[in-house]
């Protein structure tokens, strides 16, 4: 690489609009966004990487290169919500004349001095931070809130402004700025190598999958009893114990509880349920997220006293997408009478605020968070909530409360809003029947009037259409 | 020749203070001999370590009603080691019992021996209905003084008691004084009209005397039953569409019922989808309220409690299927074991079971309560979430293992706590008591211990050989005094 490594740093503006989930027709205030990426190498070209969050739900994307004043327009190639990490392409090519593209390096080791280059705020020019690497570990990646992948911790401030920037060792990018922690001091995380890596090698064929999950529930195992139980020999540290199987059917099929891990992607594992990765003990989930979507990921086990070899398929999990937060696909919703649906979905709860663990809010919560893994059998593809009324004389006495989720409309199980339009179409009586789960009852709309009335509430409202699916 | 004047002044004063015609003006006020001081000491057991025994005393007031009878609120008398009473609001501290108690009514009977606290003391008056006013007072004894504060009318309503889910009639009173909710008696023309049971904000709820008295008239004739409730879930409509899909003519009105208790068998009286016109001669509108003759607008639910007690058959006009029904309601009795996570559990010690370190105690709302008053938001979500779950025949209450008290035998489980047990060696943990015997029915060695399923462990395995040595091991270095405490 030829070149100071800041020549490579772009500074990333959004301009961005995030629909508002209870009234998902609308949208919010358009938002400018500062962030930080920098250029590397793609089987298409040069591109700008940065954080998944720092483009999320971009009206208009621009970046700047170093020390020049033009913006840029960029839009984004590929984005991965789950890693937020995110390739942008520049419509005018000349944005990358004279610039080199920037090299990956290996994970750093701990204890071992990274610079982070970026644009945060406070200021316009770029900013450069020294810090130390002091933790590798699987951290929650906040940008979707339930997943976790590897990350590294440094003392290097990173603030609003930094995310996206790279963290550079020895001329070579060793991560990808994205968050810190409230509340921790001199603490700031970026995206590890193996991961960038990862969404790399996941793009080339020209579409982004995601991290796979495995669906273990794996536990430590420690307990003596338990350890001499399950065979292990006394004295042995490793193997760790499959407590639960997630909703994932190859791992349904392979493993079963009780059995010991000892060995995931060639690594021993540990009675804590951690792999020795490159020196640093880590989440033994590990090897299976550096396996691509598809792919298998040879496992040791221990079942019944006797080793065995799995190959373990992989893949993408989309059961809890609802669960985490989601991006860039503006919330489904159907309008009926008045009467506003929307699938229930963690960016929906948000709206709640501080009402949220109310009792009207309990079943909502436990149905997005608990059920899956309570009843699967019972579980619905796109739980959907009504949410909201639009006044007007036709829906004036309905009486359900908004918030409440929705169990069958004309006797018809609701699994999704498509359900929700097919059920109002099914009705044959005088009434539509909307019956509510819990103790919520049910409620009536008069049918003529509501199909008379949709169009003026639509218009009175400024909805354009009565619905996006 | 001011200060002459001002001393002049101050000695004429004094005589007039000691004179014997002074004396003999004194008007007593009739609630100093009828209202009196009860201090309860209780145990106030701490859930987090059930073996804890630590100790509070509380102050209330009682009413001076019948022969040698005080009568006051069943509040702060549970768990009680010594009850004393006294009168005048000073002086002698007289030990006292309770003759009868029901949490649920809230309502507590208790007398002293000692003849001599009853001399002085006569009988209070109490108001068979309660006049309305714009404001009432209320008494109490205050440093030794009889405090006589007035309090705004608010309203009537029917809410849940302050010790039972059993809704009942209850006054509103607006009022700024701190610290009642303690039996303090609210009186209007010179007679008792209420007793104080909780003050929230500016807010001061009372007991009206008329449930009181229903429940202690009926407690002298043997008749009391305990308190009843409607075990079936009702939700108001205004929305004629609904109406005119349940066929209901004429206005709308009355309550339709959205659930009945999941063991309700055929002989239940009500069924889903019922529209409540009636409830014991009463109409009840689309508000699913009642018009009471003595109170006003009130929650149907208020009808549970009107001169009913538990066995009572409430008859009700209910419409279903277009048709407008009689049925007849059997009012069940308010238990708190009717909830899957019981409200409460009072005057015994709570139950608990150490076994190697493992401690268990039964899920309830009493246990919730550790994560304080705000516990419904605080509490770990799916513990809370139980509340709204009803016991079945399979499941009628729940045993969580709460803590871990770390020991060799334990090691590696010392992290986990508040996680509900399904079975242990096989056996379905239904309550406490089924541990015990299942921790005698290990196989291959070990204890199996298996949670609910859900995010959480699903399973844990102890050394059943050492489990007794180690269990004694915990009670010796955690200074537990039992290793269970297990109720009938």
């Amino acid at each position: 690489m030829a070149g100071a490594p800041e020549r490579s740093v772009v500074q990333i503006l959004n301009f961005s609009q995030q629909p508002v989930w209870d009234a998902p027709w609308r949208w919010q205030s358009v938002r400018r966004e500062g962030g930080s990426g920098f250029v590397v190498n793609t089987a298409k070209g040069k591109r700008v990487m940065t954080n998944a969050h720092v483009v999320s739900w971009g009206r208009q994307v621009q970046v700047r290169r170093y020390q020049d004043p033009r913006p840029f327009q960029a839009e984004v190639d590929f984005i991965g919500h789950d890693c937020d990490l995110a390739v942008l392409r520049v419509r005018d090519e000349s944005f990358f004349e004279g610039v080199d593209a920037l090299e990956f390096g290996e994970l750093p080791e701990v204890r071992s001095t990274v610079v982070t280059y970026g644009y945060p705020a406070g200021g316009e020019q770029i900013s450069y931070t020294r810090g130390v690497v002091s933790r590798i570990e699987l951290q929650t990646f906040v940008h979707v809130g339930n997943r976790s992948l590897l990350a590294v911790q440094t003392d290097a401030a990173i603030n609003p402004g930094n995310s996206g920037g790279p963290v550079v060792q020895d001329d070579k990018v060793v991560g990808v700025a994205f968050q810190g922690v409230p509340g921790l001091e001199n603490a700031g995380f970026f995206i590890s190598p193996e991961v960038i890596r990862h969404f790399m090698k996941d793009i080339s064929n020209g579409t982004y999958n995601g991290f796979p999950m495995a669906g273990i529930r794996l536990v430590p195992l420690q307990n003596p009893a338990y350890r001499k139980f399950l065979g292990l020999p006394e004295g042995s540290g490793q193997g760790a114990r499959v407590d639960g199987i997630g909703d994932v059917p190859a791992t349904r099929e392979l493993l079963r509880a009780d059995d010991v891990l000892l060995e995931a992607g060639g690594f021993p594992v540990g009675s804590d349920g951690t792999i020795l990765y490159r020196g640093n003990r880590v989440a033994a989930g590990l090897p299976f997220q550096l396996a691509q979507h598809g792919e298998t990921v040879p496992i040791k086990l221990l079942r019944e006293k006797k080793e065995m070899t799995v190959e373990l398929p992989v893949s993408v999990y989309e059961g809890d997408r609802a669960a985490g937060s989601q991006y860039d696909r503006p919330p489904r919703f159907f309008v009926r009478g008045g009467l506003v649906f929307t699938p229930l979905s963690q960016d929906y709860l948000r709206t709640i605020g501080r009402d949220l663990g109310d009792a009207s809010t309990t079943d909502l919560v436990f149905e997005l968070f608990y059920l899956r893994q309570e009843k699967p059998e019972a579980v619905r593809r796109e739980p959907v909530v009504f949410v909201n009324v639009l006044a007007h004389p036709v829906n004036a006495n309905f009486g359900a409360r908004p918030r409440s989720l929705v169990d069958k409309i004309n006797g018809i199980r609701i699994e999704s809003i498509d359900d929700v339009i097919r059920a109002f179409e099914a009705g044959k009586g005088a009434q539509d029947v909307i019956e509510f789960v819990g103790k919520q009852g049910f409620e009536c709309l008069q049918r003529e009037e509501a199909d008379a009335a949709n169009a003026e509430i639509l218009k009175t409202y400024g909805l354009t259409n009565d619905r996006r699916l | 020749m001011s200060r002459k004047l001002s001393l002049a002044f101050l000695f004429a004063a004094w005589c007039r203070l000691m004179s014997p015609a002074f004396a003999a003006e004194v008007v007593r006020n009739p609630f100093e001999s009828s209202v009196v001081t009860v201090e309860v000491t209780s145990k106030e057991y701490d859930l987090m370590q059930p073996w804890n025994k630590p100790t509070r005393s509380i102050r209330k007031h009682a009413l001076v009603l019948g022969s040698h009878e005080l009568v006051t609120t069943a509040q702060g008398f549970a768990n009680r080691t010594l009850v004393r009473v006294q009168k005048g609001g000073r002086g002698r501290w007289f030990d006292a019992s309770v003759q009868w108690i029901d949490y649920h009514a809230n309502v507590a009977v208790i007398s002293a021996k000692d003849g001599e606290f009853w001399q002085g003391l006569h009988e209070v008056e109490v108001a068979p209905s309660v006049p309305r006013r714009n404001d009432y007072d209320i008494v109490r004894w205050r440093d030794g003084n009889l405090e006589i504060r007035r309090a705004d009318f608010s309203k009537f309503t029917v809410g849940e008691g302050s010790l039972s889910f059993s809704p009942r009639i209850q006054l509103e009173l607006n009022t700024e004084l701190a610290g009642l909710g303690w039996a303090e008696p609210v009186v209007a023309d010179g007679k008792v009209v209420g007793l104080t049971v909780a003050k929230s904000g500016n807010v001061c709820t009372a007991m009206p005397t008329p449930f009181l008295l229903q429940i202690v008239e009926a407690r002298k004739s043997g008749k009391f039953a305990g308190l009843g409730f409607f075990d079936f879930v009702w939700a108001q409509s205004e929305n004629p569409a609904t109406f005119e899909y349940l066929k209901l003519e004429g206005e709308p009105r009355g309550g339709v019922v959205v659930e009945v208790p999941k063991q309700a068998g055929a002989d239940y009286a009500i069924r889903r989808r019922d529209v409540l016109i009636e409830i014991d001669g009463f109409s009840i509108d689309m508000e699913g309220d009642f018009e009471d003759p003595e109170y006003g607008h009130l929650m149907l639910e208020g009808l549970a409690t009107r001169r009913h007690f538990a066995g009572d058959i409430i008859p009700m006009k209910v419409l279903r299927d277009g048709k407008i029904i009689d049925v007849r309601y059997v009012l069940p009795r308010a238990d708190y074991k009717v909830d899957l996570l019981p409200m409460h559990g009072f005057d015994h010690e709570p139950e608990y079971l150490v076994a190697g370190g493992l401690v268990f105690q039964p899920l309830s709302q009493s246990y919730l309560r550790i994560w304080g008053e705000e516990w419904r938001r605080r509490a770990p979500f799916r513990l809370a979430y139980f509340t709204s779950q009803s016991p079945t025949p399979e499941r009628p209450s729940l045993v969580v293992l709460s803590q871990v008290l770390p020991d060799p035998l334990n090691v590696g489980y010392q992290e986990y706590r508040n996680i509900v047990v399904d079975k242990v060696n096989g056996r379905v943990i239904r309550k406490l008591a089924d541990l015990k015997v299942a921790f005698a029915e290990s196989t291959d060695g070990v204890h199996r211990i298996d949670f609910f399923k859900g995010d959480g462990l699903q399973r844990m395995l102890l050394d059943a050989g050492s489990l007794e040595e180690s269990t004694l091991r915990v009670l010796k270095r955690f200074g537990i005094p039992k290793a269970e405490m297990i109720g009938e």
